[in-house]
């Protein structure tokens, strides 16, 4: 891969600053627009930029059609995740979750709709929010992040309706089992729970860790990723990333990559995974075998 | 006349009627002056027509007595003559009648002829009356359209309008009530009005021109005045100088440094002025002076044409001693170069004194033939300094002012002229020359009011005085600024050689108390070493290490553990931050492209640079920078998660208080320190 050669510009103190910011820039999170031409990214400063997807991917496109349209910053903290309704842009980080119109959101000046903190217990350090989900069918939205519990807030109200408590340690991920209105999180405690959202309690708990064909110790035994089916789930991060049966309980294929895994997500009949340290996505079929990497 | 005429007339007719005429016409004579008898009145009785009437009768009767003679006559006879004598006497008393006839007609004409002449001389006297006064007639006419034609003299001038001449002229002039109504006595009160002011204002116009030239007099006199003024005043100042050396006070020195001043060239000048304007004003620890040789300069002063002419007879005179001496093209080229590298013999030299009392020396010099100025820099401080070896390159005089401002390196000419020049001299760029030179800073062109435009490269470049006076300022400040940061690192890399971080007290709030880790070796690195290393490709591609940095490499120790950290120190320090790149060899080699966390530290110095700065002016910046990688080692080799497989306690306890230990998809350490609560946090 061929590497840009240095420029030669005279940098001022301004400058230099700004590319110093850029080389420990971490882009969390990102969202599609509801229209599909923009997507917005959050980064580990809290500023939220809105890159206009037409532009970019057009056969026209320019350097400049790369660049943000508009750059705001959005939370104090970084922005872990954020989700998109029909009509808003959700994004959450520092301890709380804010609302942004998608109509408003190219103008310059753009205030967040409303923001919103779930109850926490403790008060000496504010939790970040790892993760948002959807539940289109109640019209709520759930969050999850580092008090360890489950949040569940009613999007037409802003109330806070339930807070499902039992991981031991901070969650990192949410995923939705339509069928049952089941929740699933995966934590630092190593644990894929499953919340049932009727009903309010835990429904099912694998502690993947335990499984020896999948641990990973010197890795630790965190859960970065989870994506499901319905009747399946991947799960990844410090175990190796593999393939569960939910109704037995029991890992059914394990997928050989080394690194820990940031993200996971069914596609059709393909699992697509990527890694936060490597510069892969890899396409794996559902029998266990890579078929290609997308890579950079 | 009607006499004669109508004498003369009577002969001519008796004569056509063939009738004896001398005799009648004397009876006729006679009888008109013997009697007193009118025949004209007589005429004006008788009637023409009957008188026409008989003369035919008569004629007729004359005929007839002729043809009864002439029938007589033919017949003759003894009674005819007595016939004949009775026809005779007969026609006697016809011609009588005739005769008689005969004037009456000729009275008759007579009168009617002097009727029509009497008329007809009325006529003409008339016709002459007539033409005499149609000519009077024609004559009126011609005068009468010359006066209309007439313009007088008065409606040439200009005369105020109607409304200004009421309301300004005075009522003994304007008169309203007769010249509203009567336009010929308006324009005569106006044409007055006009003559009165033209009169006051010829009246002004002289006491104007009085005024004026009593005015000049007065000028003449003080003009004179100080003139003389002169000459008192230069006595003054000669009995002074005893007094001033007295007192201290080198007004004296100040007024022979300005007639040095007025040898320098421009752009030194400019410097000059502006560099005492300053110090004078706003900066007491500046001082100038000029140095070199007077008489080298007056001898270079020259007016343009003859310093051409110089030149040409210089190398004139060069060729001929070439030819003579035959040298090679090499010394030719050399003694040319020589020639266009050549400075002027005087120079300007600054002194800036810091509050250390540490000096900084600059001397300005300027290339005649580049029309550019240099300057060379030299550091002294009060006392001696034992240079590290590390520290070499920090106030070396080569490097010590590289980039005041952002890329101003000072290895380029900044006129763009000087290429062409040095094409002909064959030399490649002036980096080989600035040495000995001096460096041809770009703020060095600015004081010295030199402004090179890059889009339109100008034929000469004259010397600026505001482009100096408003670069002065910043300029003498970052100066001081450079000093004074280089003596801080100066000081602080013969500590670090040591293994000590010299954290002042001042900012030992930023650290915990204890902190484990420790510096082991501080060394400078070439920058093409830096290039080389495989931790540092990022910097290198994002442009921030070019060749006007310094480098170094710092190595940091706790146990088995041991973090290299390559550092870029920009000349612009403190104001543009180190950046530091990390390497970790503990169980295996960490580095910000394998693990975040490395990264989360690099940016913990990089980044968040500025809660480090310390105290004004941040000369602490990099002991802070190097101390707070002391405890994110800590941190790190504390927070490393157990691994149960391994036996074994941990090498590092946890001694670090934190709350939490992994936070964010990320899983980041808890790399802040809250103070004072001494505790550790996320960001």
């Amino acid at each position: 891969m061929e590497r840009p050669a240095p420029v030669a510009v005279p940098l001022g103190q301004a400058e230099v600053f700004q590319a110093l910011q850029r080389l420990h820039m971490t882009v969390f999170s990102q969202s599609v627009s509801p229209c599909g031409k923009f997507l917005a990214a959050g980064n580990n400063y809290g500023q939220i930029a809105i890159f206009s997807l037409s532009a970019a991917l057009s056969s026209e496109a320019k350097e400049e059609s790369k660049k943000p349209v508009v750059t705001f910053q959005a939370h104090d903290g970084p922005v872990y995740s954020m989700v998109s309704t029909d009509r808003h842009l959700l994004s959450a980080g520092d301890g709380e979750v804010k609302a942004w119109l998608w109509a408003e959101i190219l103008k310059k000046g753009c205030k967040e709709m409303w923001r919103r903190q779930p109850p926490y217990r403790t008060s000496l350090e504010v939790p970040e929010i790892n993760a948002l989900l959807l539940v289109p069918k109640e019209n709520s939205l759930i969050l999850a992040g580092g008090d360890c519990q489950l949040h569940t807030m009613d999007l037409e109200t802003g109330t806070f309706t339930r807070a499902l408590r039992g991981h031991t340690d901070y969650i990192h991920c949410l995923a939705l089992r339509e069928r049952s209105p089941e929740v699933l999180s995966g934590g630092e405690d190593g644990a894929v729970r499953l919340w049932d959202l009727r009903t309010a309690k835990e429904a099912q708990t694998i502690e993947v860790y335990k499984h020896e064909e999948c641990s990973r110790p010197h890795n630790g035994r965190w859960i970065g990723c989870l994506a499901t089916d319905s009747d399946w789930m991947v799960c990844g991060g410090g175990p190796a990333l593999t393939l569960w049966h939910l109704r037995s309980s029991t890992p059914t294929t394990i997928f050989p990559i080394r690194a820990p895994q940031k993200h996971v997500t069914f596609y059709q009949d393909l699992v697509l995974t990527a890694a936060g340290n490597s510069c892969r996505v890899d396409v794996f079929t559902n029998l266990g075998y890579r078929a290609f990497s997308l890579s950079f | 006349m009607s006499s004669e005429s109508s004498k003369k007339r009577k002969p001519k007719v008796i004569r056509s009627d063939g009738a004896p005429a001398e005799g009648k016409r004397n009876r006729s004579d006679t009888e008109q002056e013997g009697k007193y008898y009118s025949e004209e009145a007589e005429v004006d009785l008788r009637d023409p027509g009957r008188d026409y009437e008989l003369y035919k009768y008569t004629c007729q009767e004359l005929q007839r007595l002729m043809a009864e003679i002439q029938d007589l006559k033919s017949r003759g006879g003894k009674d005819v003559a007595i016939e004949i004598e009775e026809r005779r006497i007969q026609s006697c008393v016809h011609f009588m009648t005739l005769k008689k006839l005969n004037r009456l007609a000729h009275i008759r004409l007579k009168k009617g002829r002097d009727q029509t002449h009497e008329a007809k001389q009325k006529v003409d006297a008339y016709h002459l009356q007539l033409q005499n006064l149609l000519y009077e007639v024609m004559h009126l006419q011609k005068e009468i359209t010359k006066c209309l034609e007439f313009k007088s003299k008065h409606e040439e001038i200009d005369l105020v309008s109607l409304e200004e001449f009421y309301k300004e002229a005075p009522p003994d002039i304007s008169k309203a009530e007769v010249t509203m109504g009567d336009p010929h006595q308006q324009t005569l009160a106006r044409l007055d009005w006009e003559l009165e002011q033209r009169k006051r204002l010829a009246e002004k116009y002289r006491e104007c021109l009085s005024n004026k030239e009593k005015i000049l007099k007065e000028i003449e006199v003080k003009k004179e005045y100080l003139s003389s003024l002169q000459p008192r005043l230069n006595s003054i100042m000669q009995a002074s100088l005893p007094v001033q050396e007295y007192l201290f006070m080198p007004f004296d020195q100040a007024h022979k440094q300005y007639e040095t001043a007025r040898h320098l060239p421009p752009p030194l000048y400019v410097l000059f002025v502006q560099a005492t304007a300053y110090g004078q004003a706003c900066d007491k620890t500046l001082s100038v002076a000029i140095e070199g040789s007077v008489d080298e300069a007056k001898a270079l002063f020259k007016p343009p044409d003859d310093s051409q002419d110089d030149e040409s007879d210089s190398d004139a005179e060069e060729e001929q001693t070439t030819k003579r001496r035959r040298p090679t093209l090499g010394v030719q080229l050399d003694d040319k170069r020589k020639e266009m590298l050549k400075r002027h013999p005087l120079s300007v030299m600054v002194d800036l004194k810091c509050k250390d009392e540490s000096v900084l020396h600059l001397t300005f010099y300027y290339l005649m033939n580049l029309n550019i100025l240099t300057v060379k820099a030299k550091v002294t401080t009060a006392t001696e300094l034992i240079t590290p070896i590390s520290a070499g390159d920090l106030l070396s005089p080569d490097s010590v002012l590289s980039c005041l401002y952002p890329g101003d390196h000072g290895k380029k000419t900044p006129n763009p002229a000087n290429q062409y020049q040095f094409d002909k001299v064959g030399i490649l760029t002036l980096r080989d020359y600035v040495l000995d030179l001096g460096h041809p800073y770009l703020w060095v062109q600015k004081l010295g009011g030199l402004h090179f435009p890059k889009e339109q490269p100008q034929h000469t470049v004259i010397a600026d005085h505001s482009l100096s006076a408003s670069h002065m300022e910043t300029t003498m400040k970052l100066l001081k600024t450079r000093v004074q940061s280089r003596l801080a690192l100066h000081k602080q890399f013969a500590s670090l050689e040591h293994g000590i971080v010299p954290v002042t007290s001042d900012c030992q709030y930023l650290f915990p108390a204890k902190v484990v880790s420790r510096l082991v070796k501080w060394v400078t690195v070439a920058h093409e070493d830096y290039m080389e290393l495989h931790f540092t490709k990022d910097i290198v591609e994002a442009g921030l290490a070019g060749d006007t940095n310094l480098y170094y490499m710092a190595l940091i120790e706790r146990g088995t553990a041991k973090l290299q950290a390559a550092v870029v120190l920009n000349p612009g320090y403190s104001s543009i931050p180190p950046i530091f790149q990390l390497c970790l060899n503990w169980k295996g080699e960490k580095t910000n492209s394998n693990d975040d966390n490395i990264r989360a530290m690099e940016s913990e110095v990089n980044v968040c640079y500025k809660e480090l700065c310390g105290p004004r002016p941040g000369h602490q910046l990099l002991t802070n920078q190097l101390q707070r990688l002391c405890v994110l080692l800590d941190v790190y080799l504390e927070t490393e998660s157990h691994d149960d497989s391994v036996e074994g306690p941990k090498e590092f306890p946890q001694e670090k208080m934190c709350l939490r230990l992994f936070r964010g998809p990320s899983r980041m350490k808890p790399f802040k320190y809250n103070h004072p609560q001494g505790f550790f946090s996320h960001r």
